[in-house]
């Protein structure tokens, strides 16, 4: 029988084999690298309306979270600021600066700042910020460190296994609630071994039950 | 306590355009956007005009290359956060906020809860500050935001079809109010609707005052309240009645719908259920009476429903009368009328008797479209029972003082109207044929019409006003008993409508009529004291108290109401030849003013099951004579159905074509079982020549044949049938139980001396309990939380096994015993979950996406044991009795769904709730094949994406939902695409939002250092309720956690007549159903031992008779009718 394949077909499913797999790991990495959360959100800064800087407002003059985002206690979405919180002060503190015209116009005029959104869930999921921040979760813990940042930045994923880590596995993230809004504070866990122990207490206490199934963020 | 709007001036481009936002340029009201909205495209989107080749290339190869560095495309877009500039008091955003308002109807508002989500009105609630309503809507109340979002309402003010702006219609307004001063209102005419609004009382009276010579009338096609003649008549004053049903033991109806048509029917629901309700085997129960010729809710619930000609009711309450005795009316023999009406003088005699045995707490009723006579009757009966003051109160009426539609068209045909108002209503399309009132209105050389939408009226009318929704304009209102209630604007007017109130304002000569300011002089004059106080109490409760009508002490004067009786006239007779059409009130369409809203189009009447058009419905026998009764279906096992089917199961009914003297109407005939034999019924509100998308054409008209000496009922008609074939979207056209136990019922005595007889009935009293016989000993709560594995080859997720260890389990009950059929939970299903709906095209598929449904039987004892063949298995029943059943997903524990999903799309929560995933789903609809319940619902097509015209086009057809459509949807719930499968979600929105509110109270209440108990953090009984349970008039759905052994839901559950629909497949469903009792009289000739179906599933299984022979002596003896139900239950096998 005349041969019908040359010597070196033998190779070729070696060759085959490699192919696919050196396809398979460029198409996997782009797909991880364009596509998932990771890399696709973490660290979007977009440029504001006005360039709000919270390492100001937060770091050196002291505001409180909640001075701004009111509602982030009782509401699930944590409100941004209506103009007039912001004219609270700068009535009176860099009253003609131009960085803060848009600001100014909002209040006249009532039409809104156009600030671009940077930490958003999907349409389909529905977190809520009431729920985290009264049960120990700070701020932080999603947001990153706020309070250092002139620009906000996206810090974390929040991807559905962003979430479910911390569903899973709840301790490690809590903080006292009193210092859920002081984003220099430490999480229990990293308090040493009395921390760890107050962390587990509270999910026990608390009966902290992070719900993992669909109900718990899909309607 | 709602802020006061101030309502600018709309500008000229308001006028021409929407007014809601489109982006911000619009606000902003760029040069640019301006030039936009000039022209249809935006620049340059045809052209390239500017552009040169190179040029183009250059921005190409620019965006090509940031294409390609950042791959934009997969980047989520830029969106805003926007902020109000300043604070709004009580906003919170992600928070709805409620406002207390109301639906007018007629003389009855309904008092609502209107859900806002950031300014936008998405779901309707009752206001439970009302109490007579117990926090309760009706079905149109709950459908009626969608109006308010219809793209094909009233946009624009016109004049002969071209747009005019606002201040075009303060100048007519004010040039009429000019024109008719100086001549007081002569040639000036109204035709408004009723109205119980004090604030347009009070600007008729300043109206009447500037022009005493012009004509106010009042015309509305349906009359749902008992005609105060005959009150004034029987009593001699203005009075009207009010019903406690609550109260009444035995209630007779003569042909009263008095759970849907009439007036204040959510009142008389809820007290007719609370009669009926059965917690336990001590509790009373009412007994129902009713002779109807159509087949109503009401007539659905009744002990004993007697057929009957609507034509013969005098002769039915004279017949009551007579068998009372003569102290009655205290007048000669009343005998006469009773002649020529069929009825059993021994049905008759056993009804009488009943009442009188039950003197002071019984009640008659008559419907509100009866004439005169009949109502004076029905006074001079309750009043010889003593029921007046006890079941029957009366309170102070005023009598109309404006003329009837008849007078105006008179004045009409006289020449002496020179301008014609119409205020609302749709007269060209609903007035009484003969009055021809579309030539009449062309007659009129200046007709001005307010109306919602551009209709048969409008189009030749000289000017239409566009009027504004109850959910944008103020305004009040009166309830049934009187109270008055506030209608609070939600939001703007959409496009710049136009209130009743206003235009009657200007033209009593105020130039700049505020509509908040006219309410709110109205009010505070009525409430006295402190005027801001009274006003801001006012809009925070919901209800001005104090206000309802002052209750009148009555006494019955024989001698005038004799007058009445000696007026009626003798009965026409009715047989084939000369039939009777009885002109009903739609269950949805009203009067045909909700004819455009798509989510009543697409319900199914709850007792013909046809949904998007209306039939003329004829009895069995008539069907027979007219030669359509249907030759029966290949499958004998599902006896013959109503209509004959097609290949795809569609109901190709015929044309029939109905005569009453020179007027015709045509129209597909359904075969109605329960029908009194020779009456055609017909429902009003369908036909509409001129309305939107969704109503034109649905349906044909009825009005055409309505005159104004037969309003409601004419005689002598004749039905021929055409050759002509129609599909109708029956989506039940499959009536029969077959002898299976879904509804399981019972008559009250053998529930009182048996009431666990639910357990004897069915495949499970001959199987052993699926929970083994521990577990039937075992609460609901330790049946889903102890029995790891039933008798099934599946795990049950069970606290050993990791699952269900949530600190709420959640299950519903569902009495069927009070459930009317009313179909508002469907309703509040669709508004609370964003279901789509599907056109008639699609439903005739039987795709229709509702969540919830009610599934209507007929039995009437007569099936046969044989499966095939059987004499029996092949008639359509004459006199059924009917069954409802509300079937959403059951929720069941061992889900037979979640077994076949191949990619987990549906699983079980901790919760017990089995959740669907929508964003997993690849729609094999293996899932909707494998539910024994079927309720999965699967999305066909993207019905919220594309138009339901235009389905098949796929993407060659226009995509996305128009931004006002958007607005009606709810926040918290995700929008199902094309390929994913749907159902019942318990409402899980509330139930997360209700879980978290808690968890955030108690946090706050007790603090970090607290040990909470599974009682803190379990949400207590009654803070979430899903919408169906909300809604539902008669409170027939209960919800809640069955670990708590004291919530509703578990109290519920523990009743002995407590039943899981096909509970013998071991599903385990957390929805139960209580058992629906029947209350007949032992002593009436239609008595049986036990309900119909259950004879049917007697004769099914056992192959035979099916009823225990002897008859109880005394049906209050529980020795008597003990025994015959034991007999029963033994024969089953049961009781072991």
């Amino acid at each position: 029988m005349s041969k019908l394949f040359p010597k070196s077909a033998n190779k070729l499913p070696l060759q085959i084999v490699i192919y696919l797999v050196v396809l398979g790991s460029i198409a996997t990495a782009a797909v991880t690298y364009y596509m998932t959360p990771k890399y696709t959100r973490v660290g979007y800064a977009p440029v504001q309306p006005v360039p709000f800087s919270h390492a100001q407002h937060v770091g050196e003059v002291g505001l409180d979270c909640r001075y701004c985002h009111s509602n982030v206690e009782i509401s699930g979405h944590s409100n941004i600021p209506t103009a007039q919180t912001c004219m609270n002060c700068h009535s009176i503190i860099k009253k003609d600066s131009p960085l803060l015209a848009p600001v100014r116009e909002s209040y006249a005029k009532g039409t809104p700042v156009p600030w671009v959104w940077i930490h958003t869930t999907p349409d389909y999921a529905y977190f809520n910020h009431a729920i985290h921040v009264n049960r120990g979760i700070s701020c932080v813990e999603c947001h990153g460190k706020i309070n250092e940042m002139d620009t906000v930045t996206h810090m974390q994923p929040l991807s559905m296994s962003f979430c479910l880590n911390c569903h899973k596995d709840p301790a490690p993230q809590l903080r006292n609630p009193k210092d859920v809004f002081n984003l220099d504070s430490k999480r229990l866990y990293d308090q040493g071994p009395q921390g760890v122990a107050q962390a587990v207490k509270y999910v026990h206490n608390w009966k902290v039950m992070p719900p993992q199934s669909c109900s718990g963020c899909h309607r | 306590m709602k802020r006061k709007f101030e309502h600018p001036a709309p500008s000229q481009r308001e006028l021409n355009g929407p007014k809601y936002w489109r982006s911000l340029d619009e606000l902003a009201e760029t040069p640019g956007f301006k030039a936009q909205l000039e022209r249809e495209f935006p620049e340059g989107a045809s052209t390239l005009e500017g552009v040169d080749r190179r040029a183009f290339m250059k921005i190409m190869a620019a965006s090509f290359a940031l294409g390609g560095v950042g791959l934009a495309g997969c980047r989520r877009p830029e969106r805003n956060i926007l902020p109000f500039g300043k604070s709004v008091e009580g906003v919170i955003p992600g928070l709805p906020q409620y406002y207390a308002t109301a639906m007018p109807l007629r003389n009855a508002a309904i008092p609502l809860l209107a859900e806002t989500h950031q300014g936008r009105p998405t779901k309707l609630e009752g206001n439970p500050t009302y109490a007579s309503f117990g926090g309760r809507a009706t079905i149109l109340a709950q459908a009626s935001i969608l109006d308010l979002y219809d793209p094909d309402r009233a946009k624009t003010h016109l004049r002969r079809g071209a747009a005019i702006s606002a201040d075009d219609v303060t100048a007519l307004l004010a040039d009429v109010s000019k024109r008719y001063s100086s001549g007081e209102g002569a040639g000036l005419a109204f035709l408004a609707e009723q109205s119980s609004s004090p604030t347009r009382a009070r600007l008729m009276r300043a109206l009447r005052q500037k022009f005493p010579r012009a004509l106010w009338a009042e015309y509305e096609p349906l009359s749902d309240e008992p005609p105060i003649a005959a009150a004034q008549a029987a009593f001699g004053a203005n009075v009207k009645p009010v019903y406690q049903f609550a109260k009444a033991k035995r209630i007779v109806s003569i042909d009263c719908d008095f759970l849907h048509a009439e007036a204040g029917a959510l009142f008389n629901a809820r007290g007719f259920a609370a009669g009926r309700r059965l917690t336990s085997p001590k509790d009373p129960m009412n007994r129902l009476y009713v002779a109807e010729s159509a087949l109503t809710l009401t007539g659905t619930m009744a002990d004993h429903r007697l057929r009957l000609a609507s034509s013969h009711m005098f002769g039915f309450a004279a017949a009551l009368a007579v068998a009372l005795g003569q102290q009655v009316t205290g007048i000669d023999d009343l005998s006469s009328y009773a002649a020529g009406t069929e009825v059993k003088p021994e049905w008759i005699k056993a009804c009488a008797d009943d009442l009188r045995e039950h003197a002071g707490n019984s009640l008659v009723v008559a419907g509100a479209h009866l004439p005169v006579e009949v109502h004076g009757l029905v006074y001079a009966i309750n009043a010889a029972l003593g029921n007046i003051g006890q079941t029957v109160e009366f309170v102070q009426a005023e009598p109309t003082s404006a003329a009837s539609i008849t007078d105006l068209a008179g004045a009409i045909k006289g020449g002496s109207v020179k301008t014609l108002f119409v205020l609302g209503g749709n007269p060209v399309y609903n007035a009484p044929a003969d009055l021809n009132w579309s030539e009449l209105q062309k007659s009129v050389p200046e007709v001005v019409r307010f109306g919602y939408y551009v209709d048969e009226t409008s189009a030749s009318a000289t000017v239409h006003l566009a009027a504004a929704h109850y959910l944008e304009s103020w305004g009040d209102a009166r309830t049934i008993d009187g109270t008055i209630v506030p209608i609070q604007p939600m939001i703007m007017p959409l496009f710049g409508g136009l209130t009743e109130n206003e235009i009657l304002a200007r033209l009593a000569g105020d130039a700049n009529p505020d509509p908040y300011e006219l309410v709110r002089t109205t009010i505070t004059q009525i409430a006295g004291g402190d005027q801001d106080h009274a006003i801001r109490r006012f809009l925070h409760d919901g209800l001005l108290e104090n206000s309802a009508y002052q209750k009148a002490t009555v006494a019955f004067n024989a001698r005038d109401a004799a007058n009445l009786f000696r007026g009626a006239r003798q009965a026409a007779p009715v047989d084939a030849a000369n039939l009777e059409i009885r002109f009903a009130v739609d269950h949805k369409m009203d009067d045909g003013r909700f004819a455009n809203n798509g989510w009543l189009q697409e319900i199914s009447d709850p007792v013909t099951k046809i949904s998007w058009d209306n039939v003329i419905q004829v009895s069995p026998k008539l069907a027979r004579e007219l030669g359509i009764y249907p030759k029966g279906s290949v499958l004998q096992v599902a006896r013959i159905e109503e209509g004959e089917l097609d290949s795809l199961s569609r109901e190709q009914a015929h044309v029939g074509e109905i005569t009453v003297g020179n007027r015709k109407i045509r129209g597909p005939v359904h075969i109605q079982p329960g029908l009194a034999a020779y009456s055609v019924v017909v429902t009003l509100g369908y036909g509409r020549a001129k309305s939107g998308h969704i109503g034109t054409g649905a349906g044909y008209d009825a009005y055409a044949l309505r005159t104004t000496d037969a309003m409601y009922i004419a005689n002598g008609a004749k039905l021929s049938i055409t050759a002509e074939r129609y599909a109708l979207a029956n989506t039940q056209a499959h009536w029969s139980m077959e002898g299976r136990d879904l509804i399981r019922e019972a008559n009250y005595t053998e529930y009182r001396d048996n009431p666990t007889f639910v357990r004897q009935v069915g495949m499970e009293a001959e199987t052993p309990p699926t929970v083994g016989a521990v577990g039937l000993a075992m609460n609901a709560q330790q049946r889903a939380t102890e029995i790891p594995r039933g008798n099934s080859l599946y795990s049950t997720p069970n606290k050993q096994h990791g699952g269900f260890d949530g600190v709420n389990q959640w299950g519903m009950a569902i009495d069927l015993n009070t459930c009317i059929g009313c179909n508002a939970c469907v309703i509040a299903c669709q508004a609370e979950n964003n279901v789509p709906i599907v056109g008639k095209e699609q439903s005739l598929r039987g795709r229709q996406m509702h969540w919830i449904r009610i599934d209507r039987y007929y039995s009437d004892g007569e099936i046969d044991s044989a499966a095939f063949g059987g004499e029996g298995n092949k008639r359509l029943p004459e006199d059924p009795q009917v069954s409802l059943q509300p079937v959403n997903c059951q929720q069941c524990e061992l889900a037979p769904c979640e077994m076949v999903c191949p990619v987990n799309a549906t699983v079980h929560d901790e919760e017990g709730l089995n959740v669907m995933a929508y964003n997993r789903c690849i729609g094999t609809r293996y899932c909707a094949n494998n539910c024994p319940y079927k309720v999965r619902r699967f999305n066909y097509f993207d019905w919220n994406q594309r138009q339901l015209d235009s389905l098949y086009l796929g993407p060659l057809g226009p995509h996305g939902m128009p931004e006002l459509v958007k607005m009606v949807k709810n926040p918290e719930v995700t929008i199902r695409m094309r390929g994913v499968m749907e159902k019942c979600t318990y409402c899980v929105q509330r139930i997360e939002n209700g879980k978290i509110r808690h968890k955030v109270k108690v946090m706050q209440e007790y603090g970090a250092d607290h040990v909470y108990t599974d009682e803190q953090i379990r949400v207590p009984d009654g803070a979430v309720v899903p919408a169906c349970a909300q809604t539902c008039p008669v409170d027939a759905i209960v919800f809640g956690n069955i670990l708590d052994p004291d919530s509703a839901v578990s109290k519920a559950k523990s009743r002995g007549q407590d039943y899981q629909l096909l509970g013998y497949l071991n599903t385990r469903p957390r929805t139960t159903y209580l058992a629906r009792m029947r209350n007949p009289n032992p002593k009436m000739p239609d008595y049986r031992n036990l309900p119909l179906s259950r004879i049917e599933h007697n004769r099914k299984n056992e192959g035979e008779n099916g009823e225990p022979t002897e008859k109880p002596e005394e049906h209050e003896s529980k020795a008597g009718s003990g025994h015959s139900a034991m007999t029963a239950v033994k024969r089953l096998g049961g009781l072991s």
